[in-house]
């Protein structure tokens, strides 16, 4: 049996608790953790506008692929990336190796505003991020559990 | 492997088709999305040149409830088959859970389908993961073509390690076999993070135990 990382109930209330306060101070719309493989860990903020899953994969994709950009002027990888658009724009940076902050703002606040607290931000999520790694939960099901019949059907 | 989030009840597995350039990776995902209840899946994001070749990944999000009690959401990739992409497949199988190999059955492609799986190896030796450790599944496509090698010798090809793997005869064209092999690679990988999964399987029994000759055997030896 593979036991797989888990977020409990309290750990994610931490977790919107940091991003949350992140929010109101940078006045972005939302905010979303992930994993570097693309997954989603957790999300705040106004989901209505976008898919998330989506946003997730193309923000690892975007990370990882400029990484060999950063290597040509000697650096291990850009620590943020910023994708300015005409009304709403993306800020994406570094929480720790395995893991990436997506910030998705608009007309209320500045780039610099963003920046500023994410930093902070970052910080505190990676914490909490390793105390779970540290001594975490790990989640696994009964086999029962899982259903008989074909996952995916072909309509 | 991601976090589960036990506020919102939900799984997240990565399956990410993995083959040869032309084989039918995007084929796969294209015809899944276009079958599939609309309700189960998100949008298809295909990253691709002006000539329709996947240039950075395919990604197509499914959900399914296959998990009493929890959302499962399963992220499936495809990969860029042109060699020259490596280290975007190496991105793209950053944290995967399960795969599918997608051969070209033609005869002439017999080549890149060694080449692909070789390099699938040694991407994933890169993360310190053995082919091994991974749920996989193996797809014969394109079996309506007639230029195709037999099923046998592609396994013998493809699918002669210690551990053999399910393969299907696949026409991803017409969607023979598609929604069979990412169903029998969601069920392999389930069960892997079951409970059930744990119980200790009998050891085999040494085929041959090399035995130390005795002092008595060496010298009879030596005389």
């Amino acid at each position: 049996m593979n036991a797989i990382p888990c977020l409990t109930i309290e750990d994610v209330a931490n977790l919107d608790g940091i991003l949350g306060n992140f929010l109101t101070k940078a006045e972005a719309e939302l905010t979303v953790v992930i994993d570097r493989g693309g997954n989603v860990i957790s999300q705040f903020g106004d989901m209505t506008v976008m898919d998330v899953t989506i946003i997730a994969a193309l923000a690892a994709g975007s990370f990882a692929a400029t990484k060999e950009l950063a290597r040509r002027i000697g650096e291990v990888e850009f620590n943020a990336l910023y994708h300015q658009g005409n009304g709403n724009h993306i800020f994406m940076n570094s929480v720790d190796d395995d893991t990436i902050m997506i910030t998705v703002f608009g007309r209320r606040t500045t780039v610099g505003l963003v920046r500023f607290y994410s930093a902070s931000t970052a910080q505190s999520v990676a914490a909490l991020l390793k105390s779970l790694s540290n001594g975490g939960h790990g989640f696994s099901f009964d086999a029962s559990d899982i259903t008989a019949t074909p996952v995916f059907a072909d309509q | 492997m991601s976090i589960i989030n036990y506020a919102s009840r939900e799984i997240q597995f990565k399956i990410v088709y993995y083959g040869p350039a032309l084989c039918g990776k995007t084929t796969n995902l294209a015809y899944i999305h276009q079958r599939i209840n609309p309700e189960n899946r998100g949008d298809l994001v295909s990253l691709a040149t002006a000539a329709d070749r996947t240039l950075f990944f395919d990604f197509l999000p499914l959900n399914a409830v296959v998990i009493k009690g929890f959302v499962t959401k399963f992220q499936l990739y495809t990969v860029p088959g042109q060699v020259i992409y490596n280290a975007t497949r190496q991105l793209v199988l950053r944290s995967v859970d399960g795969m599918i190999f997608v051969a070209d059955s033609q005869w002439e492609k017999m080549e890149e389908n060694v080449e692909s799986f070789k390099n699938l190896e040694d991407n994933l030796a890169k993360q310190n993961i053995s082919i091994d450790e991974i749920p996989y599944v193996l797809q014969y496509n394109k079996r309506d073509l007639e230029n195709i090698a037999p099923v046998n010798y592609l396994e013998y090809v493809l699918n002669n390690r210690k551990r053999r793997v399910q393969s299907f005869e696949v026409i991803s064209s017409t969607g023979q076999n598609v929604f069979a092999s990412l169903n029998a690679v969601s069920q392999i990988l389930l069960h892997k993070f079951s409970k059930q999964s744990d119980v200790p399987k009998a050891a085999p029994a040494p085929v041959a135990i090399p035995v130390e000759p005795s002092v008595a055997q060496k010298q009879s030896a030596a005389v």
